[in-house]
């Protein structure tokens, strides 16, 4: 089969492989409009790439599938830019406290134990609350219930907090402070991760921050360009774990794949969809688990000292 | 005419002086690598280099049955590492112990015509350094037990990687004087510049050595990739997003305008 070298990881890989895989969460992520980085990066790490490694050709790749995912909002005018703007100063200092973070977890021989405790507890809390959000969707439809309506002009303690500031597109008179923490989380996120964020952004934009339905994707999508663009630029200059040949592979891949998947989705429906993802992000989190519980091949592990991991 | 005789008396003290410095009348050792460069590109998945090298018996006259012995070392450059230890806490297995090796060989291969204890004494091999008996790797000092535990370790694990290894009776004559052996370099074989030794023993002694140097580097769009991720890292980096920018809005244009 045809075999890859990647000059940054040091290790062949199989091209098919890369690219298939790269397709496959493309296509999942199409499907159900979501980044795709949650899944691809604990991929990358099951098929032997480093995790730092990972993570860092994760958010590059991310990049360019939520370039054009902000271009079709774009074009819907679907983005609140002022919004997108704070959430992005609050995402530098996350994206840069996880960087910084993955770096003093290396030295101490925990970055992947972290990684991947952090990434059962993610993918965990996602899956369970998708899995609760979609059956409860399902046995309504089934019921012939409607969905509950959103209720206007209510009131929460993020509206008690200082600096208030107006956003136009998003009709909003609140905080800078949330959207700032918000943005600062989501950076960290992906910094650590390699994940774009959309799955914590967009329910804390509608939930917390109240923000119309309708905006929230595209000013999601567009501070993810902005921050995965940047966490690739760290993870390159500070941590030299970012590789350029697997990262046009995924690339390619990830486009190709996510159109189809796009097109898939709209013939799915949208609470069956929220299942099948929710049972993969489950069945993803539990592989992590099992890998950190069952007595591992080798007690042993070698690393060069201050190097990748 | 005087010019001449002062230049054959310098040749001679240069040639005498090359002479005295080898053991006068013993057999020699001249070998060579089958490649003396090694690049990596993007189809690499490992390479097989020969070492092939010859017995050279002009200042020893009588050639009697006596059996001669060669080993051969490949060593790639040293590099720091660090060995861990997982441990069971709450029922996951997280690093524990850890030892640091100041100095690891990335690449360590010795091939030999019989078992190395069989051809020289075990004082004569810790000195050249052969065999993985001989190295050190300048451990931290810990204490005993875990650091024979942790150095047989590290030696297994470089094993698995396919990047130490030994080998008896991996060198194969032909005739009294030619000789050849073979290592394979795994895909993950470290850039830089090796050396291989080639000793030729006979009852235990060193007769004579040949070293040799080998070069393993990238080379094309690998030595680009890699010489922009270590020099320019910014650079890569900003050329990493701008590729995926440009994807992103040429799948924008080609399937995205139309929704």
């Amino acid at each position: 089969m045809l075999q890859v070298y990647l000059p940054i990881a040091e290790i062949s890989v199989n091209l098919v492989l890369m690219l298939g895989l790269g397709a496959a969460v493309g296509f999942l992520s199409g499907m159900f409009g979501v980044g795709g980085g949650f899944l691809l990066t604990p991929l990358l790490m099951f098929s032997g790439i480093p995790p730092a490694i990972a993570v860092a050709t994760c958010a590059n790749q991310i990049v360019s599938s939520s370039v054009s995912g902000a271009l079709v909002q774009w074009r819907r005018d679907n983005i609140d830019l002022k919004m997108g703007a704070v959430l992005i100063v609050g995402g530098l200092a996350g994206a840069f406290g996880g960087v910084l973070l993955v770096r003093a977890l290396r030295e101490a021989g925990q970055a992947d134990l972290m990684i991947s405790l952090a990434y059962v507890a993610f993918l965990g809390v996602i899956g369970a609350l998708m899995l609760a959000e979609s059956i409860r969707a399902i046995r309504r439809a089934r019921a012939g219930i409607p969905a509950r309506p959103r209720k206007p002009g209510q009131h929460n303690w993020i509206h008690g907090l200082p600096f208030k500031t107006r956003f136009p597109r998003s009709r909003l008179y609140i905080s800078a402070i949330p959207p700032l923490m918000i943005g600062a989380l989501v950076g960290f996120l992906a910094s650590f991760l390699g994940v774009g964020g959309g799955f914590v952004m967009v329910p804390a934009l509608i939930y917390l921050l109240r923000m119309p339905t309708n905006v929230v994707i595209g000013t999601s999508l567009f501070q993810i360009i902005f921050i995965t663009a940047i966490v690739t630029l760290l993870h390159a200059t500070l941590n030299h774990t970012l590789d350029l040949v697997l990262a046009v592979l995924l690339i390619v891949g990830g486009v190709v794949g996510g159109h189809f998947g796009a097109q898939a989705g709209q013939k799915l429906r949208g609470e069956q969809l929220r299942l099948m993802l929710a049972v993969i992000v489950l069945a993803v989190a539990m592989r992590i688990l099992l890998d950190l519980a069952l007595v591992p091949d080798d007690l042993y592990s070698l690393v060069p000292m201050g190097a990748k991991l | 005419m005087r010019r001449v005789a002062a230049m054959l008396a310098l040749w001679l003290a240069t040639v005498g002086v090359a002479f005295a410095a080898d053991p006068p009348a013993q057999e020699q050792v001249q070998s060579d690598i089958s490649t003396r460069e090694i690049a990596i590109q993007s189809n690499f998945t490992g390479i097989e280099i020969v070492l092939f090298g010859a017995i050279d018996f002009t200042s020893v006259p009588a050639i009697d049955d006596t059996q001669y012995d060669v080993i051969m070392v490949v060593r790639g450059p040293s590099e720091p590492m660090v060995l861990r230890r997982k441990e069971r806490k709450m029922g996951l297995w997280v690093n524990g112990p850890s030892e640091v090796f100041a100095s690891v060989p990335s690449f360590y291969a010795v091939l030999a015509s019989r078992p190395l204890r069989a051809i020289a004494p075990e004082a004569t091999l810790k000195t050249l350094g052969v065999g993985f008996a001989a190295l050190d790797f300048s451990a931290e000092p810990t204490d005993e037990v875990n650091k024979a535990r942790f150095r047989s370790s590290l030696i297994r694990l470089k094993e698995d990687r396919s990047l130490f290894l030994e080998s008896d009776d991996a060198i194969s004559f032909i005739g009294r004087s030619l000789f050849r052996g073979s290592v394979d370099l795994p895909v993950s074989v470290p850039i830089g510049t090796y050396t291989t030794q080639v000793y030729l023993f006979r009852d235990g002694t060193l007769l004579s050595q040949d070293d040799s140097t080998l070069q393993v580097h990238k080379v094309g769009f690998e030595r680009l990739v890699y010489l922009l991720a270590f020099r320019y890292p910014f650079i890569y980096g900003l050329i990493a997003v701008v590729i995926a920018v440009v994807a992103g809005l040429i799948a924008w244009a080609v399937f995205g305008r139309r929704e």
